[in-house]
C-alpha cells in the first residue's frame, strides 16, 4: 500500500512539506550540516579496567569534551560540562568517580538529579559500567522511596549516593552526623541537569549547596563539583552561582551528528480579525502520522499530560485499520508506572517502538537512544528546551528532522514570526539569585541548625553576622559569649522550606475526588489567589481540577478532577509602590530603572477561556483579601512632555499594549515562565507623577530578573516593537498587545509609538539584526 | 557572547554590597508581618554577662561547678540505698551480660529529633556501687561548654559498660552520638545496650494507658510521681535559662530527670526479681508473664515460654486496681497459646488438654479452641473425621454468636476454607471406595495442599 511505503527521513520530510496545508505555514527551514566525531584516545592514566569496559561497549576513544572534563578534574578543577542531549555527558562524571574509587575505595561521591526517575536511570547506567569494569561499587539511590533498612546501609557504606536537592535539603544535611562517613570522604559532587536549577528553585538549590559546603568543611573534605547542563546562554554564571566556585567550562562538543533539518510551522489562522489560530496539535498529528507511516522512529512532544494523551489518541486513530504501525506507538509521561516507563525506554532503544508521544519528561537525560524525527507540538517555552527536544532526533550518521509546530499563544507566535531568534540568538540565560533575602534567611536558619556559625563566618560571598543578628531578633538563633551563633529552638527549620516554591506559607491543595482526600500539591499564597480561587480550573501535571472551595484561613483548597474545555484566568488589581531605586538610566524620552518595590494585589474577577483558542466564555468574582508582595522590578517612566499631545485613553491603551509585549519578550529573553513576571501600567504614577510601565517579579525578593531586564533594555524594547509590528493581526491580538476587546482600535500603532520613545539612541537589537 | 556575559556579571546589582543588604534587612524588618510580630512580642535583651556561668547554675540547683580546659559544667550527685542483684537479668530473652557494669542513662534535650540542631543539656546517669545507687547529673551551662560536657560524659562511662536506657536505642544514644560527631569526637564505646522501652511495651503495655516511663513505673512498681514536670515544657525552661538566665525553674527539670533515672533502676529490679527469676513468678502479674512467654517463643526458647505460661495459668486472676491498670488477665488466650506451643512440640496430649481448657472459657476463645483442635486433629493426629467434627462445632458456635450480633469474619473465613477441604477429603475417601468419582470431587474445589497454603497454616513450613 502506498501509505505504508518505507521512506528515508529526507524523502519523508519532503513529502510532509509538500502538503499544501503545511507548506502555507512553514516560516523557516534550516539544514544543520553533519559533524564528524571529535574522538581522542583514552587518557593514559585511566585504569585498564575502565578502558576495557569502554572497549567492551564499543568505544574506540572518548569525545573531546569527555577527555577535557576528565583532564580538568584530574587537575583538581571544578567543571561545568555544557553539551547537547545524548552527547555522553554521564561519562564525564562516571569515569572520574570510578577511577577515584579504584584508586581509593574509601572515596565517596554524591550525585544530584532534579527528579527521582533520572536517579534510577543513572544508577542503572553506572552499575552497568562498573560491572563491565569488574569494580565492586556500592551505589544507591537515596530518596523518599528508599526503604528504611536500606537507608542505614546507604548512609554507612554508599560509595556513590544518588539523590535530589529536596532530599539533600530536608533529610541529609540536617542529619549530617549520621552521614559522617560520606562527608569525611566526599570527593565529587555531581550536579546533573544544572540548567533546571533556575528561578526560585535554583536560588534555593544554590543555598542548599552552600550548606553542603559548610558540612564538608566541618568534616574536612573538599569535594570537586561537576555540573552538567544543557546548552544555555550563561553556563559559567549558572555553575558558579550554584556552587560558589570558579569552574572550568567545557563546551566543545565532540559527539558526532548527522545532517539535521529543522522546520518551524505555524498552524493556519482561523479568524483574521481576532487573530485566533488553530492550536499546534492538528499539524503535529499530521506530521507524526506522515513520518510514522514512512517507518521513521519519531518522538512527539506535547506540552502537557492532557495534550500528550490527546495527541496519542489522535495519532492512534490515524493509524487504525491497517493505516500504519498502530501497535508500535506509545505514550510516555509522569504518572506512568516506573516499569512501564523502563519498558518504553528499552523499546525505543531497540527500535521495537516506532513512535512515542511524551511530555518534557523525556527531555531530561533519560537514555532512549537516538531517533529519526522529533515533532514539537507547541514551543517548549525556551530556546534551550527547544534544542533539548530537537536533540532527541539525531542519528550519528543518517539524516534527521525536527518539526516545531507552534501554538496559538503570544510567545509561540513570536517564535514563529522570528525564527532567527531560535536559530541565531544564543539560548537563554538561567537566572537565579541565591542572595534573595527571603531565601537566604530561610536557609541560614537551616544552616545554623546544622552547625553553629563562627563570628565573621561567610555564607555565600559575605559574612553572615548581620543576617544572624536579624534571626536572633526572631528568637530562634542566639549568639553565645564565645561570639558564635547557635540554633536555640525546638523548630526544625528545614521542614519550613520547600525548595520549589517561594514563600514559606503555602496553600495546600486537596483532591476530594478519590476514595479519600489526598494532598495534590501546594501553591504559595501569592499565586493561590489566581490559581485556586473558588471555581478556578487548577491544572496539576496537566490534569484539570475544579476548585470547589478555598478555605483561606486554613490555607486549604478543595478540588476534584474534571474534564472541561476551558481554563480560568484571574485578574489582579495591582498597585505598586517603588521603595528604592538600585539603578537608573536616561532614555530618548524617559528613564529606565530597576529596584525594590511593594506590590499590593487584589484578585478581582476570573475569566473562563476556551482551551487552544483562548475564546472568552464568561466570568465570575473572586472574594479574597489583598496581599502585599515585597519584590524587585524593572520599570520605564515616560517623559510627560513627549506624550503631552496624547489623549488619556490613548496613553492607557499604549501603555497596556506595550507592557504586554514587553512582558512577553521579557519572559522569552530571560528564559522564565511568563507567570514569573507581573505587569502594571500606570497612566500617571502617584510616585513618579508620570506614565510608568512596571515589570515586577512574582516571587518575594525576586530572583534577579529585574536587573537583567535593565541590562537588556535595548533588546527588550526592540523585541517588543518587533513583536507588535510584525504580528499579522490587524489591531491587536492575544499574541502581541493583548486581546482586541481590551485594546481596540489603533492600539498596535500607539504601543509601537510609545516603545519608540523608550529606545535608547542607536538601537542595536540582535533580534532585528537577523 | 562571552564579552556580553562578562559585562552583565560585572554590572548586575547583587547582594555583594553589604550596605545594600543591611538596608534590605531593615526594610524587611518593617514589612514582614511575621517579623514585626516577633520583634514586638519578645525581643530578648542580650543576657548580661554577670548572669552567665556555671557557678550561678550550680548555686541555683544545688550542684558543683567543674571547670575544664574547654569549658565548664555542673555536677549534681546523690546516693540511694538500693541493693540489687542483676544476675537473673541474664535469663531474660534480651541481650545482657551481668558481668559488665550497668550504666543507666537518660537525657533532657531541646527537642525530639536526633538531627544536628537538637541539644542535649542534661545527662542523668546512675550505677551501683555495692548496695548503693549513685545518681550523677551533668548539666550543660551554655552552648560553648559542650565539648567539656561531652568529655565529662566520656569520663563517666566505663569502657565495657552495659547501657540501660528508656527509648535510648532510637533517641538518647543516637542524639548523643550526633553531639559527639558534631564536636568531631568519637562517641564512647559500649559493650551493650538494654533499652527498657520495647521491653515495657512487650510486657506491661497491655495493662497501662501508655508506655511513658512514669506510667510504667506507676503501674509496675506502684510508684507515683508528685508534681512531675511534663516533658513538653522542658525545652522552654532551658531556653529561658539561656536567653534570660532564669535558673530557678530548672530545679523541676533536675527532679524530673532524677526521677527518670531512678525509675529505670526500679524497673530493672522488677524485671530481675519478678520476671527473670521463676522463683519470683508468684508475685508477677500473669498478663506480664504471657507477654514474656511470647518474647521467649519468638526467640525460639520454647521451654522458657511454656514455663512462663504455666506460671501465669497457675496464678489467680489479678485484682483490678488503678495501680495495675484496667486490663485483666485473658486466661483463655493463655490456654490457646500454651496449646499451640505444646502442639508445635509434639506434646499432643498436653496440647489437647490446653485446647479443652480454652474451650471451657467459652466465647470467642472457645471458637478458636475448636479451630485449634480441628487443626491439630487434621494435621498432627491424622484424624480427619475428628477434625471435621471439631470444625463443625466451631461453625455452630460462630453461627450462634452471629445470631447474638457478634460477627467474627476471621473465624468464618477460616472455617469455610477448612470445612470445604475436610469435606472434600471425606468425599475423596468415599470416591476411592466408589471409583469414577475422583475427578468430579477434585473439580469441586482446590486440592488440599493449595487450600492449606492459602490458609497459611502451621503444617506448611515457613519460608
Amino acid at each position: 500500500m502506498r501509505i505504508h511505503a518505507e521512506l528515508d527521513t529526507r524523502a519523508a520530510l519532503e513529502r510532509f512539506l509538500a502538503d499544501p496545508v503545511v507548506a502555507a505555514g512553514v516560516t523557516a527551514r534550516r539544514t544543520l550540516p553533519a559533524r564528524p566525531a571529535d574522538l581522542l584516545p583514552f587518557p593514559d592514566w585511566l585504569d585498564p579496567a575502565l578502558t576495557g569496559a569502554l572497549a567492551t561497549k564499543g568505544f574506540r576513544g572518548l569525545y573531546r569534551h569527555q577527555v577535557e572534563a576528565l583532564e580538568a578534574l584530574r587537575a583538581g578543577s571544578d567543571v561545568a560540562v555544557v553539551t547537547p542531549t545524548a552527547s555522553g555527558k554521564s561519562l564525564c562524571y562516571n569515569l572520574p568517580v570510578l577511577q577515584t574509587v579504584i584508586e581509593d575505595p574509601h572515596a565517596r561521591a554524591l550525585y544530584l538529579f532534579p527528579t527521582k526517575a533520572l536517579s534510577q536511570d543513572q544508577l542503572a547506567e553506572l552499575r552497568d559500567l562498573s560491572g563491565l569494569a569488574g569494580i565492586e561499587l556500592a551505589a544507591a539511590v537515596y530518596d523518599g522511596d528508599t526503604p528504611a533498612p536500606v537507608r542505614s546501609v546507604v548512609r554507612a557504606a554508599g560509595q556513590v549516593v544518588m539523590t535530589n536537592p529536596d532530599m539533600l535539603h530536608a533529610a541529609i544535611l540536617p542529619h549530617h552526623t549520621k552521614w559522617f562517613q560520606l562527608f569525611e570522604q566526599l570527593r565529587y559532587v555531581v550536579i546533573d541537569e544544572a540548567h533546571t536549577y533556575r528561578g526560585i528553585f535554583g536560588s534555593h538549590v544554590a543555598n542548599v549547596l552552600r550548606r553542603l559546603a559548610r558540612i564538608c568543611a566541618h568534616y574536612g573534605s573538599q569535594p570537586q563539583f561537576i555540573c552538567c547542563s544543557a546548552t544555555i546562554g550563561n553556563p559559567r554564571v549558572l555553575a558558579e552561582t550554584l556552587t560558589g566556585r570558579t569552574v572550568t567550562v567545557i563546551d566543545r562538543n565532540g559527539a558526532p551528528s548527522g545532517e539535521k533539518h529543522v522546520v518551524v510551522v505555524r498552524p493556519p489562522v482561523l479568524d483574521e480579525r481576532s487573530g485566533i489560530r488553530a492550536g499546534a496539535s492538528g499539524t503535529a498529528r499530521r506530521a507524526a502520522l506522515s513520518f510514522l507511516r514512512a517507518g521513521r522512529q519519531t518522538i512527539v512532544f506535547g506540552r502537557s499530560r492532557v495534550a500528550v494523551e490527546l495527541l496519542l489518541t489522535g495519532i492512534r486513530e490515524g493509524l487504525r485499520e491497517g493505516r500504519g504501525p498502530l501497535e508500535r506507538v506509545r505514550g510516555y509521561r509522569g504518572g506512568y508506572l516506573p516499569n512501564e516507563r523502563r519498558a518504553i525506554e528499552a523499546g525505543l532503544r531497540s527500535g521495537e517502538i516506532l513512535g512515542v508521544v511524551s511530555t518534557n519528561a523525556l527531555e531530561l537525560g533519560i537514555d532512549i537512544g537516538r531517533l529519526d524525527v522529533a515533532v514539537l507540538a507547541g514551543y517548549p517555552g525556551s530556546i534551550a528546551a527547544t534544542w533539548q527536544q530537537i536533540g532527541r532526533a539525531g542519528r550519528r550518521q543518517d539524516v534527521s528532522a525536527a518539526i516545531l509546530v507552534v501554538g496559538a499563544g503570544p510567545v509561540d507566535q513570536y517564535v514563529a514570526g522570528h525564527p532567527e531568534y531560535l536559530f541565531e540568538s544564543s539560548p537563554e540565560e538561567a537566572r537565579l539569585d541565591p542572595d534573595n533575602v527571603h531565601v537566604l534567611l530561610a536557609h541560614l536558619r537551616a544552616a545554623t541548625f546544622e552547625l553553629p556559625f563562627g563570628a565573621g563566618e561567610r555564607f555565600g560571598p559575605e559574612p553572615a553576622d548581620d543576617l544572624l543578628a536579624f534571626l536572633a531578633e526572631e528568637g530562634h538563633v542566639r549568639q553565645a559569649d564565645d561570639g558564635r551563633w547557635y540554633w536555640a529552638s525546638e523548630n526544625f527549620p528545614a521542614s519550613e522550606i520547600s525548595l520549589r516554591v517561594a514563600a514559606p506559607e503555602n496553600v495546600v491543595i486537596i483532591d476530594t475526588g478519590g476514595d479519600r482526600p489526598r494532598v495534590l500539591g501546594e501553591v504559595d499564597l501569592f499565586s493561590a489567589r489566581t490559581l485556586v480561587h473558588e471555581n478556578a480550573i487548577y491544572l496539576h501535571e496537566s490534569r484539570q481540577f475544579h476548585v470547589d472551595r478555598l478555605d483561606w484561613d486554613e490555607r486549604k483548597a478543595y478540588v476534584r478532577p474534571v474534564d472541561v474545555e476551558h481554563y480560568t484566568q484571574a485578574e489582579l488589581a495591582v498597585t505598586l509602590k517603588p521603595l528604592e531605586t538600585f539603578a537608573e538610566a536616561e532614555l530618548a524620552a524617559g528613564t529606565r530603572a530597576h529596584g525594590e518595590v511593594m506590590v499590593s494585589s487584589l484578585a478581582t474577577i476570573y475569566k473562563k477561556l476556551r482551551l487552544e483558542t483562548n475564546e472568552n466564555l464568561g466570568w465570575g468574582q473572586i472574594h479574597l483579601p489583598e496581599i502585599e508582595l515585597h519584590t524587585t522590578a524593572w520599570w520605564l517612566a515616560v517623559d510627560p512632555a513627549a506624550v503631552s499631545g496624547w489623549k488619556r485613553a490613548e496613553l492607557d491603551v499604549a501603555l497596556v499594549g506595550a507592557g504586554r509585549a514587553l512582558q512577553t519578550v521579557g519572559s522569552i529573553l530571560l528564559m522564565s515562565d511568563p507567570h514569573d513576571l507581573g505587569m502594571v501600567a500606570q497612566v500617571r504614577s502617584p510616585h513618579a507623577e508620570r506614565p510608568v510601565i512596571y515589570l515586577y517579579e512574582a516571587v518575594p525578593g525576586g530572583v534577579g530578573l529585574a536587573p537583567r531586564l535593565f541590562e537588556r533594555h535595548a533588546e527588550l524594547v526592540g523585541g517588543a516593537r518587533e513583536l507588535i509590528a510584525s504580528c499579522p493581526c490587524l489591531d491587536g491580538c492575544p499574541a502581541c498587545t493583548g486581546p482586541r476587546g481590551e485594546i481596540g482600535g489603533v492600539g498596535k500603532e500607539l504601543a509601537v509609538r510609545l516603545l519608540a520613545l523608550m529606545e535608547p539612541e542607536r538601537v542595536a537589537s540582535p533580534l532585528r539584526a537577523a | 557572547m562571552t564579552r556580553e556575559l562578562a559585562r552583565a556579571a560585572g554590572t548586575v546589582v547583587t547582594m555583594t554590597d553589604q550596605a545594600l543588604r543591611l538596608r534590605r534587612l531593615a526594610r524587611l524588618r518593617e514589612l514582614e508581618p511575621r517579623l514585626r510580630f516577633a520583634a514586638e512580642s519578645e525581643r530578648p535583651a542580650p543576657r548580661p554577662p554577670s548572669l552567665h556561668g556555671a557557678a550561678r547554675l550550680a548555686a541555683a540547683i544545688g550542684g558543683r561547678e567543674v571547670v575544664a580546659e574547654n569549658g565548664s559544667f555542673v555536677v549534681v550527685e546523690r546516693e540511694i540505698h538500693a541493693p540489687f542483684d542483676p544476675r537473673p537479668l541474664a535469663r531474660l530473652p534480651y541481650p545482657f551480660d551481668p558481668q559488665r557494669p550497668l550504666f543507666l542513662l537518660d537525657t533532657e534535650t531541646t527537642g525530639l529529633g536526633t538531627a544536628a540542631g537538637t541539644l542535649v543539656f542534661l545527662i542523668g546517669m546512675a550505677w551501683w556501687e555495692g548496695p548503693t545507687l549513685r545518681v550523677v547529673q551533668l548539666w550543660l551551662p551554655d552552648h560553648p561548654d559542650e565539648g567539656a560536657f561531652l568529655d565529662a560524659l566520656t569520663g563517666y562511662i566505663p569502657r565495657d559498660a552495659w547501657l540501660v536506657t528508656y527509648n535510648g536505642r532510637t533517641f538518647d544514644w543516637p542524639l548523643l552520638t550526633t553531639r559527639f560527631r558534631l564536636m568531631r569526637r568519637p562517641p564512647p564505646e559500649l559493650a551493650g545496650h538494654l533499652d527498657l522501652l520495647p521491653i515495657s511495651r512487650a510486657l506491661f503495655r497491655h495493662r497501662l494507658p501508655d508506655a511513658r516511663l512514669a506510667s510504667v513505673e506507676a503501674g509496675v512498681a506502684a510508684v507515683r510521681r508528685r508534681g512531675d514536670l511534663p516533658s513538653a515544657l522542658i525545652p522552654d525552661r532551658y531556653f529561658a535559662w539561656l536567653r534570660r538566665g532564669e535558673a530557678e525553674p530548672l530545679r523541676d527539670v533536675l527532679e524530673h530527670n532524677h526521677q527518670d533515672v531512678v525509675s529505670m533502676a526500679r524497673l530493672l529490679a522488677v524485671l530481675a526479681v519478678r520476671l527473670a527469676d521463676p522463683a519470683g513468678h508468684a508475685a508477677a502479674h500473669p498478663g506480664d508473664l504471657v507477654g514474656l512467654a511470647r518474647v521467649y517463643r519468638r526467640r525460639g526458647r520454647t521451654a522458657e515460654a511454656l514455663m512462663c505460661l504455666e506460671s501465669a495459668l497457675a496464678l489467680p486472676d489479678p485484682e483490678r486496681s488503678s495501680w495495675t491498670g484496667g486490663t485483666t488477665f485473658d486466661r483463655g488466650q493463655a490456654w490457646l497459646e500454651q496449646a499451640a506451643l505444646f502442639g508445635s512440640q509434639g506434646r499432643s496430649d498436653e496440647a489437647v488438654d490446653a485446647w479443652q481448657q480454652a474451650i471451657r472459657c467459652g466465647g470467642r476463645t472457645a471458637v478458636l479452641g475448636w479451630i485449634g483442635l480441628a487443626k491439630h486433629r487434621e494435621h498432627r493426629a491424622r484424624d480427619p473425621q475428628g477434625a471435621l467434627a471439631a470444625a463443625l462445632t466451631a461453625e455452630r458456635l460462630v453461627a450462634y454468636r452471629r445470631a447474638l450480633g457478634r460477627f467474627d469474619p476471621f473465624a468464618e473465613r477460616d472455617l469455610a476454607r477448612r470445612l470445604r477441604r475436610l469435606r472434600l477429603r471425606a468425599a475423596r475417601r468415599q470416591g476411592f471406595a466408589q471409583r469414577g468419582q475422583i475427578g468430579h470431587a477434585i473439580d469441586a474445589g482446590p486440592p488440599d495442599g493449595q487450600a492449606g497454603r492459602r490458609g497459611g497454616e502451621e503444617h506448611v513450613p515457613a519460608a
